[in-house]
């Protein structure tokens, strides 16, 4: 049985999205069966990311109803051969999912594949109750600002309260990814200390991604930023994607502005 | 000959420096408007027209018979008044974060060990001691609160809105005398038992 994992973040914008196709292809390149479910019924957004708008035939409201099996609806990646991706429907809208349906659909892609993603809706609604109600793990994506925590503490909140696991008595284990840092923010005092929102959400951090200008345009590109070695962010998720494939990465200060020596010509003319 | 006896409750103070002195009344006159004010040291002219103006009855240096008096700082007088049965009443203790959009309705009195986020709130009968930060809500109509200094907290006690700018202390206590809110800061090494 594969492990599932739902990425959730309570508000919108904040790159559940990005996180999502990230490590799903971070995992995948760690030699690990991978599928990415988008479950943001009516928006859905996963499939530009990776890169596969124009592959997706059916949808997973088209599995769960029955009018196509998880084969037909499984798209492979050109990026991994260990990544699939299930798209959410874009004409349906979230009123159609229900649990029974939920549940068969995870627990079959749990038995093909060692991960299981889903990519959860912004906002608390049904969507978003749907998504966690049967993870056995949660990514939580936040921003360094006050609303997004606050969001943040809200989904886990509802998370702690409506998932399946916590209802039979056990507990969700989550893990924080504290995304679009800016490392100068950060030390002028603008933008909240990682210290403060650990202390707030009481979640283990897994890892920490800077801002990066590269993630706009990895994403219109269809190429997730980790396949770019050079890029910090793209750094940042392979780090993460082999903590959660079990293996021990220190964590990196990604609060600590560039000292290169570009850096240092820059500062000159400032 | 017309005789009467009865008792009356002294306070008694020293005066050393005027200024303090003006504003430790100023702060607390109200408590000691049925009280006879004892004064050692001298009364200068300012400290005399000040307590005519607050109706202040006071004498100055009189040693009063004392051998039978009870002592007791006005605090006490007050703790005297509270129905003792109240302070420890279903006592729970929850180490839990209190999350946004929870709500923890509690009968009784509540220790929590966790902080209260943002968005989240506690609604009580009883007596509340948190001993974490607090930026959520908090409604509470016992005898006392205990809390942080919390500068994001919305708190209500008693129905009436408590000022963030009073708790500066690490740890402050809220409580009703005579209709009044209280707040008195608890140093950090006040034992808890």
């Amino acid at each position: 049985m594969g492990i599932i994992i739902a990425v959730i973040s309570g508000k919108g914008g904040v790159g559940k999205t990005t996180t999502t196709a990230n490590l799903g292809l971070g995992i995948a390149l760690n030699d690990k069966k991978c599928v990415v479910v988008d479950f943001d019924i009516g928006q859905r957004n996963l499939d530009m990311i990776l890169g596969l708008e124009n592959r997706v035939v059916f949808d997973m409201v088209q599995v769960m109803d029955g009018e196509a099996n998880l084969k037909q609806a499984l798209i492979k990646s050109k990026m991994s051969p260990n990544l699939q991706f299930l798209a959410a429907s874009q004409t349906k809208d979230k009123s159609v999912l229900n649990s029974d349906k939920i549940h068969k659909l995870v627990t079959d892609l749990s038995a093909e594949f060692d991960y299981v993603i889903l990519d959860a809706p912004a906002g608390i609604e049904s969507g978003y109750e749907h998504t966690i109600e049967f993870a056995d793990r949660a990514i939580v994506v936040v921003n360094p600002e006050v609303s997004s925590i606050r969001d943040a503490d809200r989904a886990i909140g509802i998370l702690d309260s409506k998932s399946q696991k916590v209802k039979d008595g056990s507990e969700v284990m989550k893990y924080l990814i504290i995304n679009r840092i800016n490392p100068k923010m950060v030390q002028s005092g603008e933008m909240l200390a990682s210290d403060d929102i650990l202390d707030i959400l009481n979640v283990p951090l897994i890892g920490k991604i800077p801002e990066d200008k590269g993630i706009i345009d990895a994403s219109n590109q269809g190429k997730p930023i980790i396949l770019d070695t050079n890029s910090a962010a793209g750094k940042a998720y392979a780090r993460i994607a082999a903590r959660l494939c079990g293996q021990e990465v220190p964590l990196e200060n990604v609060e600590e502005p560039e000292s290169g020596l570009m850096q240092k010509i820059k500062e000159m003319f400032v | 000959m017309l005789t009467k006896q009865y008792s009356v409750k002294v306070f008694e103070v020293t005066l050393e420096d005027e200024n303090e002195f003006i504003a430790f009344f100023d702060k607390n006159y109200v408590m000691f408007t049925n009280h006879l004010i004892s004064i050692y040291g001298e009364v200068s002219p300012k400290i005399e027209t000040y307590l005519q103006e607050k109706n202040l009855k006071y004498i100055v240096n009189t040693q009063l018979p004392k051998n039978r008096a009870s002592k007791s700082t006005p605090k006490e007088q007050v703790q005297e008044k509270k129905p003792v049965e109240k302070i420890q009443d279903n006592l729970k203790v929850i180490d839990k974060l209190v999350r946004s959009g929870q709500e923890l309705k509690i009968q009784g009195d509540l220790l929590l060990l966790s902080r209260v986020n943002s968005g989240g709130s506690i609604v009580i009968d009883g007596n509340l001691i948190i001993t974490q930060i607090v930026e959520g809500d908090i409604r509470c109509n016992g005898n006392f609160m205990m809390l942080q200094a919390s500068p994001k907290a919305n708190i209500v006690f008693h129905e009436v809105e408590v000022d963030n700018k009073y708790l500066q202390d690490k740890l402050n206590r809220v409580e009703l005398i005579n209709n009044e809110i209280r707040i008195t800061p608890v140093l950090k090494e006040t034992k808890w038992a």
